[in-house]
């Protein structure tokens, strides 16, 4: 009789494990065809020394000379710490910084404030990104263009300036920053939205202040959207360079990694591209991402936020 | 472009293509490269004089003769080019383009913003003669530009105003100190360590002695033509071709080239060394004919016939003129089209400007025709903003841009 469960047990278990394979595989080919393949090409690339020079057809391999290069290289060192600057500063003042506290805020106001709130949040994201860095641009350029010397400072006395350039790493902070923002604020409120109330209310009857309840029943509550927008948003800023390329184009030591690799790779004054090296430096990125997710997981500790439901276990 | 079915050149059907969303030099380029490995690239295309190495050594483009002289020998049409434009057509010693058009970068001056610093109207005029001849220095243009500042002539900064953004503009002042780019002999790229830390120091000087904005680098070029155009900076570098863009679209409202002509003057870019002559850097846009891997075609011979028979001064007046330009022909003479065109007066005034700078032409010297000189290039101009920043001294930037250079180009590189 056991012999018989046994059998049907594991009968079972692969018609579960061929179920399961078939409903994963079109996200599983995409998975592979749009980001593991990706991967691995990058670092086929980043051997060879193929460049506008060589074309596609007359590269070689140069095995580890891109990566040699790198290290060598004196603005290696600089464009990784104003990368990982970049990258904490937009990470903790705004994308989940920010994004936590609108949420918050506009979730302890009269619904229909916190939804305009939010809409007004969301502006930056759904207006072009040229026109919305177009209009930084002209917001801090020099007098007599730009409006912040114009209408702000001017009646005070204070020397116009032009204030990108002033202060590069706080102006690409602000303008990535802006944007990200309304990322964590809408996954946070949706989190905070889905706590049952009957939670803040035995906050309430046991005496919590409004920061107690914060701190008591939000935050542990909003472990795991916490954990997925610091690890995606840390991904997402690692590789974009998009806004910083409109603003600066890497002027006043902007260019972040993400950007050099763009410009040696793939566009640059001179339409010189070096492919090889662009995809060394790329490769370095990507081993810099998933360190930092690996780290960010132990940090959160997955393994808690992911247990079986213990109703549901035989 | 397609044979006729004769086999003979009297009939052609010829497409030129504009490609208008390509907006930088770098788009337009990606999008021929990524042609060309696909077979699929245009028969004649039409790039700045520096590709052609680059290209060349990718084996999507193909020499056109093996010397000049064989060039001509095959089609006289190519003995009216000015002689020394072919220096940028030539890469290890073949000719592998023809050049479309010239232009100079002259050094542009504020006349009235000297006349208010004392300036009689002959010294004014003397000025462009006396930065030919290395009179008038790079010091003495700080100097002067130091003193407009000081007696508020002009307003802090607007001394001296040169590029806003990346560009090959600013070698013109590693050239005026001394500074070697190219050895042919070699076919190596050169850097000379002195001229280098003098150039740093140039770019530094600009900003602590108050002529130039420490944030210049990264203005955005609408606020920068709108300012130099408006007569609000004593000296500037631009392009010959920018004269005609602030006549017609920043200065409508100011009068236009007669606003210009009653402002500015341009000379050469003055040395560096008191007694060596000014100069200027040119960057011709060449013709290049593909190799059939890169076109798909074998329409090479005809391709270079088609380009002889453009090359003849009508076509070129038509084109130096609409797109203030300086001709490619030593009898250049821009003639202009019958006073009924709409354009009459303008192309006047264009014409006028290119006939005075013409003589430009005797002193400019052209990028260097290598693989490598964008690393080349990209380090100096790293190091250099580094420096004018204030993030480094000029020794320092020097030192690390020749590390740099070793590093990058190794034996590509003679260092002296």
């Amino acid at each position: 009789m056991r012999g018989d469960l046994r059998k049907t047990n594991t009968r079972s278990g692969r018609g579960d494990r061929w179920n399961a394979i078939g409903f994963l595989f079109p996200s599983l080919l995409l998975v592979i065809l749009f980001f593991f393949l990706p991967v691995i090409i990058t670092f086929f690339l980043s051997a060879t020394n193929m460049s506008s020079s060589t074309g596609f057809r007359n590269w070689q391999w140069v095995g580890l000379a891109n990566y040699t290069k790198i290290l060598n290289s004196p603005r290696a060192l600089s464009r990784l710490w104003l990368t990982l600057q970049y990258v904490a500063l937009t990470l903790v003042f705004f994308n989940v910084g920010m994004g936590l506290l609108l949420a918050i805020l506009t979730t302890r106001i009269p619904a229909r404030m916190g939804t305009l709130f939010r809409v007004v949040w969301l502006l930056p994201r759904v207006t072009p990104i040229v026109v919305y860095v177009m209009m930084w641009i002209f917001l801090a350029a020099d007098a007599p263009y730009g409006v912040i010397n114009q209408l702000l400072l001017e009646p005070l006395g204070v020397a116009p300036r032009y204030w990108i350039a002033a202060h590069p790493l706080l102006a690409i902070v602000l303008v990535n920053g802006y944007i990200g923002a309304s990322f964590g604020m809408i996954i946070f409120t949706s989190a905070i939205q889905s706590i049952p109330p009957d939670l803040f209310w035995a906050a309430v009857v046991d005496g919590a202040s409004w920061w107690k309840q914060i701190r008591y029943v939000v935050l542990p509550l909003l472990r795991w959207p916490l954990l997925f927008v610091t690890v995606y948003q840390t991904l997402s800023l690692l590789m974009s360079f998009e806004q910083i390329l409109i603003l600066t184009d890497g002027a006043y030591n902007t260019e972040v990694w993400a950007l050099w690799a763009y410009h040696r790779a793939l566009n640059n004054y001179w339409g010189h591209f070096q492919w090889g090296f662009g995809a060394a430096l790329a490769a370095i990125l990507v081993l810099i991402g998933i360190m930092l997710s690996a780290l960010y997981l132990r940090f959160f500790r997955l393994n808690t936020l992911i247990q079986r439901p213990q109703i549901e276990s035989p | 472009m397609r044979e006729a079915p004769t086999g003979e050149l009297q009939r052609m059907s010829i497409s030129a293509v504009n490609d208008p969303a390509s907006l930088s030099w770098g788009d337009y380029k990606k999008k021929f490269v990524m042609a060309a490995e696909a077979g699929m690239g245009p028969d004649i295309i039409l790039s700045g004089h520096e590709d052609i190495a680059i290209w060349a050594q990718a084996g999507y483009i193909v020499p056109l003769a093996d010397s000049v002289d064989q060039l001509i020998a095959h089609h006289p049409e190519f003995e009216a080019v000015l002689d020394r434009l072919w220096t940028a057509c030539t890469w290890r010693g073949k000719v592998w383009a023809v050049p479309q058009d010239v232009e100079c970068r002259p050094l542009y001056f504020s006349k009235t913003k000297l006349r208010e610093l004392g300036w009689s109207d002959e010294e004014i005029d003397e000025l462009p003669d006396r930065i030919k001849s290395g009179e008038f220095t790079l010091d003495d243009m700080l100097a002067t530009a130091e003193e407009a500042v000081r007696r508020g002539i002009v307003a802090p900064g607007h001394g001296y105003w040169h590029r806003p953004l990346i560009g090959g503009d600013f070698l013109q002042f590693y050239v005026a100190y001394g500074g070697k780019l190219y050895d042919p002999e070699t076919d190596k790229l050169v850097i000379t360590k002195w001229a280098l830390i003098r150039w740093y120091e140039f770019q530094r000087r600009c900003v602590t002695t108050g002529v130039t904005p420490v944030d210049l680098l990264g203005t955005a070029w609408r606020i920068w033509h709108d300012t130099v155009a408006h007569n609000r900076v004593l000296f500037w570098n631009g392009g010959s071709w920018h004269y005609a863009d602030w006549a017609e679209n920043y200065l409508s409202d100011a009068g236009g080239a007669k606003f210009l002509k009653e402002h500015v003057g341009y000379a050469l870019i003055p040395s560096g060394i008191r007694g060596k002559p000014g100069g200027t850097l040119s960057h011709p846009v060449v013709y290049m004919i593909t190799s059939t891997n890169a076109s798909g075609k074998t329409h090479q011979r005809l391709s270079l016939r088609l380009l002889a028979q453009m090359t003849t001064a009508a076509l070129n007046d038509r084109h130096a003129l609409e797109s203030t330009h300086l001709g490619i022909l030593k009898s250049q003479s821009y003639r202009l089209p019958a006073p009924s065109h709409p354009s009459f007066q303008i192309l006047e005034q264009r014409r006028d400007f290119l006939l005075d700078i013409s003589y430009m032409l005797r002193w400019n010297y052209f990028l260097p025709n290598h693989a490598l000189y964008p690393l080349y290039f990209d380090i100096l101009w790293e190091n250099m903003v580094m420096v004018q920043t204030g993030k480094t001294t000029p020794e320092e930037a020097a030192r690390a841009a020749i590390g740099e250079l070793r590093a990058e180009l190794g034996e590509e590189l003679i260092v002296e």
